[in-house]
């Protein structure tokens, strides 16, 4: 076929054509990992889309092939009344264009669909509540425009709308700011639903190989049952720690150490997924690097080297001299705790209290500010971005507001679930704040403190140590040296020029 | 269509400190386009109708009492159904929102910056990053223009806004890079007195 690809360990094609997201799939049956069957509608499809303002010649075709594969190796019929398929329509550029284009789930369900998905599960709540998502996920990529009553319309036209969502002006000012072409496309990538809201036994999750705070070798991550992936990813909602399915569903959880130590085996780094389970069986849906920072990033390095995945060389030039900068973590000494939550990025941060991002913004004119929301979304980043320290009410460690604290490198403190968000206050443990009052937060153990607490900063670590060691010995010496100025030493033997 | 009136300047200066939050003379005076012994003198008679109040003192300036935020939003309110024009601002207000998560998208841009990974804050010393947030800045600027032209002729009061953006705008343009994100009369600060005003007008909760 031209335009569409299976998703099969056979496929060769490279992330320029399938995008990063197929292309990771890809990987990860290769490695024996479940992932759910799908095809991926390649970026070339996409740019001449774009180009002609419709589908190109034979994608109709493939289209209609490609479906009919899939309802064959899952025996469903797509929008069938009897055991329908449903899919889900995801893009994927080569380049990460995280937040940018359009997703739409649960496609295939229509009312017929649905009905049907009711009588074959027995369980009607299920079935609306999934022919729902699809609803609100289809409307929000339509533009207003009414759904279409036969799946396959439903199909083409999301499959249009993600093509279209990578020439959005917000799409284009992303790919400026971040030096990608324009001209790349998205690929997309439909594949059967998994359905993480089918009954108590099903779930959706995060999990990476490692802690991103400190690196430490142990599975981290949330998990959230009976829900779809991306109520997960919004904080939104209340998330269980990842170690919770190990009592409720054992298979799941081996099988989720299993794949963590696969990838993690292949990408010789702390790695990422993204996954669902559904009537106690796991399926993968995503896989990326950790892109830990600071001293994480530090001790996974040294780590690796150590088991022998890496090289002693690698392990520095995985190190940046940026990275130095967030190794030493002060914390938090003996204060009056106010409320506790989940430590989502570590540091400590004081600052006064603005329970908006617009307050935030203004406050910060004037001195620190630690934003307290009960979760936070796209609409806060310049109330994150102007604030000392982050708090929320809800979410977990891949909520948007850890995502966003982490990347920036602010202190954030998340799920405090005894903590509620007035108009201009915050109540916790039996207190009110109001807005403006002095407080401080240990972004590594989540404690939320009144005034302002004594701080220690604790000692370099054996792993940093260590990989200065290592620095010293391809430089040939540290005499006088900073830390910095010591990994910088050793990087610009490594890499000359 | 009826031509719409200007609104009143005590109404002005009102609404502005209502989108504005707590204010000194000199940004109530930027945000409405009136002069400052104007201003001071319409926030005395408001301050006696009990609709603001006055902290003294260095760090002092002006607020809405919570008559003042009541009476503002039926004024508002009034004086957006006396002009027959909701229609067109909530229209406006749906465009807006299409720009929004692209203004927060730049403003976030102009403050930090990818390097070997890492998101840390943009020191501003790389003129060809700054020029290219800049550039798509005056991108969107344009896009807002539309948007700003479809407000003034609904309500002739939002046409400050149009003034502050563009003036912001050629600021930062022209060397003082705090008229993006940093100062009060940056272009972000404007835009969310916009977004504050939009909802205000329309009875939107926040």
């Amino acid at each position: 076929m031209r335009w569409i690809h299976p998703l099969s360990p056979e496929v060769e094609e490279t992330a320029e054509i399938l995008g990063g997201k197929a292309h990771g799939l890809v990987v990860l049956q290769r490695l024996g990992l479940p992932v759910p069957p799908g095809f991926v509608i390649s970026t070339g499809a996409c740019r001449a889309f774009l180009r002609g303002g419709r589908f190109p010649v034979g994608l109709d075709a493939e289209l209609a092939a490609a479906v009919a594969g899939l309802e064959a190796a899952t025996g469903r019929r797509l929008g069938g009344p009897r055991r329908p398929l449903a899919v889900s329509v995801r893009s994927g550029a080569s380049l990460s264009m995280p937040g940018m284009m359009s997703t739409v789930l649960n496609l295939g369900l229509t009312a017929e669909a649905a009905a049907g998905l009711a009588a074959e599960t027995g369980d009607r709540r299920f079935a609306l509540d999934s022919r729902r998502r699809f609803l609100s996920s289809f409307a929000a990529v339509a533009g207003g425009a009414p759904v279409p009553d036969g799946a396959t319309r439903q199909l083409e036209r999301a499959i249009a709308a993600v093509f279209s969502s990578w020439d959005t002006p917000r799409a284009r000012t992303y790919r400026e700011l971040h030096a990608i072409p324009h001209d790349l496309g998205t690929a997309v990538t439909v594949q059967a639903m998994v359905f993480g809201n089918r009954d108590d036994r099903s779930g959706s999750g995060v999990a990476f190989s490692r802690n991103p705070n400190t690196g430490e070798q142990v599975p981290f991550g949330e998990v959230l049952f009976g829900a779809q992936g991306e109520e997960v990813v919004s904080g939104g909602s209340l998330t269980r720690p990842l170690h919770d399915l190990a009592d409720r569903v054992p298979a799941v959880w081996a099988g989720l150490l299993e794949a963590l130590d696969r990838v993690e085996e292949h990408h010789r780094d702390a790695c990422h997924l993204e996954f669902t389970f559904e009537a106690g069986e796991l399926w993968v849906l995503q896989v990326r690097p950790g892109r830990f920072v600071g001293g994480a990033a530090v001790r996974v390095a040294v780590d690796l080297a150590d088991a022998g995945a890496i090289g002693r060389r690698q392990a520095l030039l995985r190190v940046s001299p940026q990275q130095l900068r967030h190794v030493r973590t002060p914390r938090i000494v003996a204060a009056d705790v106010l409320t506790r939550g989940l430590g989502a990025c570590p540091g400590v941060a004081a600052g006064r209290v603005a329970t908006t991002a617009d307050t935030a913004a203004r406050m910060a004119v004037d001195g620190p500010v630690i934003l307290v929301r009960p979760q936070t979304s796209a609409l806060d980043l310049h109330g994150l971005a102007a604030a000392a320290g982050v708090v929320t009410a809800r979410g977990g460690p891949a909520s948007h507001a850890a995502v966003v604290a982490r990347a920036m490198g602010r202190p954030a403190v998340v799920g405090a679930a005894d903590l509620s968000v007035d108009v201009a206050s915050v109540r916790a443990g039996g207190q009110t704040v109001p807005e403006g009052t002095l407080i401080a937060i240990d972004g590594t153990g989540g404690e939320v403190v009144l005034g302002r607490p004594r701080i220690v900063t604790a000692a370099a670590g054996p792993h940093l140590d260590r990989l200065l060691e290592w620095a010293d010995e391809v430089s040939g010496g540290s005499s006088g040296r900073s830390e910095a100025e010591r990994l910088n030493a050793a990087r610009a033997v490594l890499l000359p020029g | 269509m009826t031509r719409p009136e200007s609104t009143g300047t005590d109404l002005l200066v009102l609404h502005a400190l209502r989108c504005i939050g707590f204010a000194g003379l000199e940004r109530v005076a930027a945000a409405t386009g009136l002069p400052q012994a104007d201003v001071e003198s319409e926030l005395i008679d408001l301050a006696v109708a009990g609709l603001v109040s006055r902290v003294a003192g260095d760090f002092g300036g002006w607020g809405l009492t919570d008559a003042g935020r009541t009476a503002d939003a039926e004024r508002i309110a009034a004086e957006l159904d006396a002009a027959g024009t909701r229609t067109a601002v909530a229209a406006a207000y749906d465009d807006f929102l299409v720009l929004n998560p692209e203004l927060l998208d730049l403003c976030a841009a102009w403050q930090t910056r990818s390097v070997d990974g890492v998101v840390a804050i943009n020191e501003h010393i790389d003129p060809a990053y700054d020029a290219r947030v800049l550039d798509r800045l005056t991108d969107l600027d344009r896009r807002a223009e539309v948007v700003c032209a479809a407000l003034s002729a609904a309500l002739p009061r939002f046409g400050r806004y149009r003034v502050r953006l563009a003036d912001a705008l050629a600021r930062a343009r022209s060397g003082a890079l705090e008229h993006v994100t940093d100062s009060t009369a940056s272009y972000h600060i404007v835009w969310f007195q916009l977004h504050e005003d939009l909802l205000a007008t329309l009875g939107i909760p926040r």
